[in-house]
C-alpha cells in the first residue's frame, strides 16, 4: 500500500487526496486550522469564462466529485457580472460540509488541527516525514504539498497592510510553513506591477445583514449588485496590488460590485470602511472577511515551488505540489485541476511509473506547462494565470482552447485517452 | 537548515526584546535579518508586535527594590530570602524554572547572581529563594540587610518546560539533590495541580538539609530521602525510574545526576518525558552576552532563553563541558 500524505487542506489538497485515494493510496491530509477549503471557505466564485471548461475538463478526466458539490452548492447560476460570463456563485456555507462528508466516505483520513511544521530527511532529496506542531511525525511514501502561498502574519506585514484576520487565522492555528522550503528547495516569488513580493487576495466579504434591504434582496435574487464609487474615491492604482487580475478592470475601480455566496462578497482587496459607509445602501456595512477589510487583505504569491508539468517539485524525489504553492495559479477551479493532477501522479511516483502530463489541446494541461514557461521571466512573475481572465483567459481564447460546448470538450479528452483518469485506480 | 528554537519569552510582556532590534530575534525570521517567514511560533506574530512597538523592545526588565521581610539561616551555607514584591511579579515567578537576579544594594551590576524562585506568592506578593552560599556574588547577598536589588521575572531555569506544564493525571518522578531542591518546589507544586501522582527522591547533597519539606508537605507524595551518590541511592533511583507507568520525570541537580539518570532511562528503555534543571552558566538573562551559550549540532544557542532538546544538552555538556 502507497501512503500519500497532503499537507494542506484547501481546494488544492483535497483534490489531491481524493485522487490520490482513487489511484488507490492510503491518504492522509494534514490541515493546520479546524475546517478544510481554506481559501475557499470565503470564494465562491465557479465556471466564470474560461472555468467552465476547465470545470467539465476536469470532470470528464475523474474529478467529477468536487465539480458536482460546487455545482449542487450554487446559490446562482450562469448569471453575469462585468468581465465575467456564465459564472456560478457557490455558497460558501455549504460547500465544505459537503466536501469533507465525501472525503471521509472515500476512506481519506483528515487530520484537523495538525499543522506542518518541519520535515525529516530520509537524505538530501527525499522526505521521510512530516513533523507536525506536538512533534510527532506523520511518515509516508510520497508527499504533496498544497500548503498555499499565503501568510504568515509577517509577510502579511512586510509584503502588506498586517494581518488582516483572515479566513487562515495564523494567529489561532499558527503559521503555514513551506514544506518545500524546509527541505532545501528554494521558494518562487510572485511580483506585484511595482515589482514589490506577494499580492493582495482580490476580495473581501461584508456581512449581508449589514446591508441595505433593497441592495440585500437584490444580491438573493440576481447574485450581482453593481454600485457607482463616489468619483473622489475612484482610485485606479488599486488595481495592481491585487492577485486576481481577471478583475481588475477600470469597473472595479468605478463601481463596488457585489457578488452574493453566502456574504457579500465585495471584488476589491480592501475597502476603507469610512469610504464604503459612504455609498448609499452600505451606511451600516461591515466586513466578514476578513475581519479587517477596511485595512488589509492576505498577501498571496511568496511561497511557489519549482515544479515540472507532472507537479512534482524538482530537486526532491518524493514531493509534489498543487495550487498556489505550484505557481501564479488564481482559483478554486485552478487549485482542483492541479491538485487533481497532483493526487494522481503520486500514486505513480511511487510505483516509479512515468507521470501523467495533462496534453496541451485542453485548457488544463495548457495553462500549467505555460505558467511553468512564463515564471522564468521578471514579467511573468508579475502576472497571474487563471482560466477566468487576464492574459490567460485572452490566450485560451485566441488558441481555441474555451468552449461552453459540453460535448466539444468531452471529445477532447476521449481523444486524448483520458476519459476517467482519474478514477482508474493503479495499486 | 538550522533547527528551529524555541524562545522562553515569546508572546510574553518582554517580547520582542532587545534582540529583535539587533536582528538576533530567537524564533522570528524576519527579525533575523532575513527577508520572509519561517517561524514555528503558533501565536501573535513578533515580526507583527515589534513593528507595533516602533521597532523597539516591548517592556524591558528593570531592576526593583525588594524588602526582605524574612531571612532564615538554615546553616552556614544556606539562607531563605523572604521578599516582598509587587503582586505582577510573584504572579509571573511562580512558575516552574522561574528565577531573578539578585544583589547587594552597594555593588555594581555585575554582582547580579541568578537564583531560582523556590516559592511564590501572588494574593501577598511575596517570594522566597534559597541561597547557597559558595562565592562572591552570595556572599554579599549574604550580607543584605533590608533591601536587596531584584530583576527579573526570567524562566528558563529548566529545559522541558512543555513537558512540566503537559503532563496531568499521571505518574512523575521529581529527583532533586541539594539547593535544586528550591526550583523542585514551584515543580512538584504544578505537577501537583494538574492531578499527578508524584514521588519525591530527595538527596541534601552539599547544602545538608531537606530544606523545602515545609513546601511540599500538604501535596500527598510519596518522598524518599537518600544519598544518591550511595549504592543504596542508585538502587532507589533505578527501581523508582523502572517503573513503566511514569510518565514525567524530572532531574534537578548537576549535569552528571542528569546524566545518571538518562542512562538508567536507556537502559530501561522508559518512554518517559524527561525534564531537568538548566545548569549553564547564566550571566545577565536576556540572550546578549553570551555565557551560557552551547553548541548544539554546530548551531550555538544561548540557553538562557531557549529550550533546549535535553537529551543533545547534558551529553554535550558532561562530553565536552
Amino acid at each position: 500500500m502507497v501512503k500519500v500524505v497532503v499537507i494542506g487542506g484547501g481546494w488544492a489538497g483535497c483534490a489531491a487526496a481524493l485522487t490520490a485515494k482513487k489511484a488507490g493510496a492510503e491518504v492522509v491530509l494534514l490541515e493546520k486550522t479546524d475546517m478544510l477549503l481554506g481559501c475557499g471557505l470565503v470564494g465562491g466564485i465557479m465556471r466564470n469564462n474560461g472555468r467552465f471548461t476547465a470545470a467539465e475538463e476536469l470532470k470528464y478526466l475523474g474529478g467529477h466529485e468536487l465539480i458536482e458539490i460546487t455545482d449542487m452548492c450554487a446559490r446562482h447560476r450562469n448569471i453575469e457580472f462585468p468581465g465575467h460570463k456564465h459564472a456560478n456563485l457557490y455558497d460558501i456555507t455549504k460547500v465544505e460540509p459537503e466536501i469533507r462528508k465525501m472525503l471521509l466516505n472515500k476512506g481519506i483520513k483528515i487530520k484537523f488541527i495538525s499543522r506542518a511544521a518541519d520535515v525529516v530527511m530520509e537524505n538530501k532529496t527525499k522526505i521521510k516525514g512530516i513533523v507536525l506542531d506536538d512533534e510527532s511525525v506523520e511518515y509516508g511514501d510520497v508527499f504533496i504539498e498544497t500548503t498555499g502561498s499565503t501568510g504568515p502574519m509577517g509577510n502579511c506585514l512586510r509584503y502588506g497592510n498586517g494581518c488582516s484576520m483572515c479566513i487562515l487565522r495564523c494567529p489561532s492555528f499558527g503559521p503555514r510553513i513551506s514544506i518545500s522550503y524546509r527541505a532545501g528547495v528554494e521558494d518562487i516569488l510572485g511580483m506585484r506591477s511595482d515589482e514589490v513580493y506577494g499580492a493582495f487576495s482580490g476580495s473581501c466579504k461584508l456581512n449581508k445583514d449589514s446591508l441595505s434591504d433593497e441592495i440585500r434582496e437584490k444580491l438573493d435574487k440576481e447574485g450581482v449588485v453593481v454600485l457607482p464609487v463616489p468619483e473622489e474615491d475612484v482610485n485606479m492604482d488599486k488595481l495592481n496590488i491585487k492577485v486576481c487580475q481577471q478583475y481588475a478592470l477600470p469597473e472595479y475601480a468605478k463601481n463596488v460590485i457585489l457578488l452574493d455566496t453566502g456574504h457579500a462578497k465585495l471584488m476589491t482587496p480592501f475597502y476603507p470602511l469610512e469610504k464604503l459607509r459612504k455609498i448609499p445602501g452600505l451606511e451600516r456595512a461591515r466586513f466578514e472577511d476578513p475581519y479587517s477589510g477596511g485595512k488589509a487583505n492576505s498577501i498571496r504569491y511568496l511561497s511557489i515551488a519549482p515544479r515540472n508539468n507532472g507537479m512534482k517539485v524538482k530537486g526532491l524525489d518524493n514531493l509534489l505540489c498543487a495550487g498556489e504553492k505550484s505557481g501564479l495559479f488564481t482559483g478554486h477551479t485552478e487549485a482542483m485541476t492541479t491538485g487533481c493532477l497532483a493526487g494522481h501522479n503520486s500514486v505513480r511516483l511511487s510505483l516509479g511509473m512515468p507521470l501523467l502530463e495533462l496534453p496541451r489541446n485542453l485548457a488544463s494541461g495548457d495553462l500549467i506547462a505555460y505558467e511553468n514557461e512564463c515564471i522564468e521571466t521578471k514579467e511573468g512573475l508579475k502576472n497571474r494565470y487563471t482560466f477566468a481572465g487576464g492574459i490567460y483567459f485572452e490566450r485560451m481564447k485566441s488558441l481555441g482552447l474555451y468552449t461552453t460546448n459540453t460535448d466539444v470538450i468531452r471529445e477532447k479528452v476521449e481523444r486524448d485517452n483520458l476519459i476517467g483518469i482519474y478514477d482508474e485506480k493503479l495499486v | 537548515m538550522n533547527h528551529r528554537l524555541e524562545c522562553i519569552d515569546i508572546g510574553s510582556d518582554y517580547c520582542p526584546c532587545y534582540l529583535a532590534e539587533l536582528n538576533e530575534c530567537i524564533v522570528c525570521s524576519q527579525l533575523q535579518g532575513k527577508e520572509f517567514c519561517d517561524c514555528n511560533w503558533n501565536g501573535v506574530c513578533v515580526y507583527q508586535d515589534f513593528i507595533w512597538s516602533k521597532r523597539k523592545a516591548k517592556a524591558k526588565r528593570e531592576t526593583i527594590v525588594a524588602d526582605i521581610i524574612d531571612k532564615q539561616n538554615i546553616n552556614k551555607n544556606l539562607i531563605i530570602l523572604t521578599l516582598s514584591v509587587p503582586n505582577k511579579m510573584a504572579r509571573d515567578l511562580n512558575e516552574p524554572g522561574s528565577y531573578v537576579f539578585l544583589r547587594n544594594e552597594s555593588t555594581p551590576s555585575f554582582f547580579d547572581a541568578p537564583m531560582s524562585v523556590m516559592y511564590a506568592d501572588e494574593i501577598n506578593g511575596i517570594i522566597k529563594i534559597a541561597v547557597q552560599i559558595n562565592g562572591p556574588k552570595t556572599n554579599v547577598i549574604n550580607s543584605c540587610g533590608k533591601r536587596v536589588f531584584l530583576r527579573g521575572p526570567y524562566w528558563n531555569g529548566l529545559f522541558g518546560h512543555k513537558y512540566i506544564k503537559g503532563t496531568r493525571n499521571s505518574k512523575c518522578l521529581v529527583i532533586l539533590r541539594g539547593i535544586a531542591q528550591a526550583p523542585g518546589a514551584i515543580i512538584i507544586n504544578k505537577l501537583y495541580n494538574n492531578n499527578n501522582e508524584i514521588t519525591v527522591i530527595i538527596d541534601k547533597g552539599k547544602v545538608e538539609e531537606f530544606f523545602i519539606w515545609q513546601y511540599i508537605n500538604n501535596f500527598n507524595l510519596k518522598i524518599i530521602t537518600t544519598d544518591l551518590l550511595s549504592n543504596d541511592g542508585q538502587d532507589i533511583l533505578k527501581k523508582a525510574i523502572a517503573d513503566n507507568d511514569i510518565k514525567l520525570i524530572y532531574s534537578g541537580g548537576s549535569d552528571e545526576q542528569h546524566l545518571n539518570i538518562l542512562n538508567y532511562l536507556d537502559l530501561l528503555d522508559s518512554k518517559a518525558y524527561f525534564a531537568v534543571s538548566n545548569n549553564n552558566t547564566i550571566c545577565c538573562g536576556e540572550g546578549i552576552c553570551g555565557s551560557c551559550e552551547v553548541q548544539i549540532d554546530g548551531q550555538k544557542i544561548r540557553s538562557c532563553k531557549v529550550q533546549l532538546d535535553v537529551r543533545k544538552a547534558i551529553e554535550r555538556r558532561v562530553l565536552h563541558g
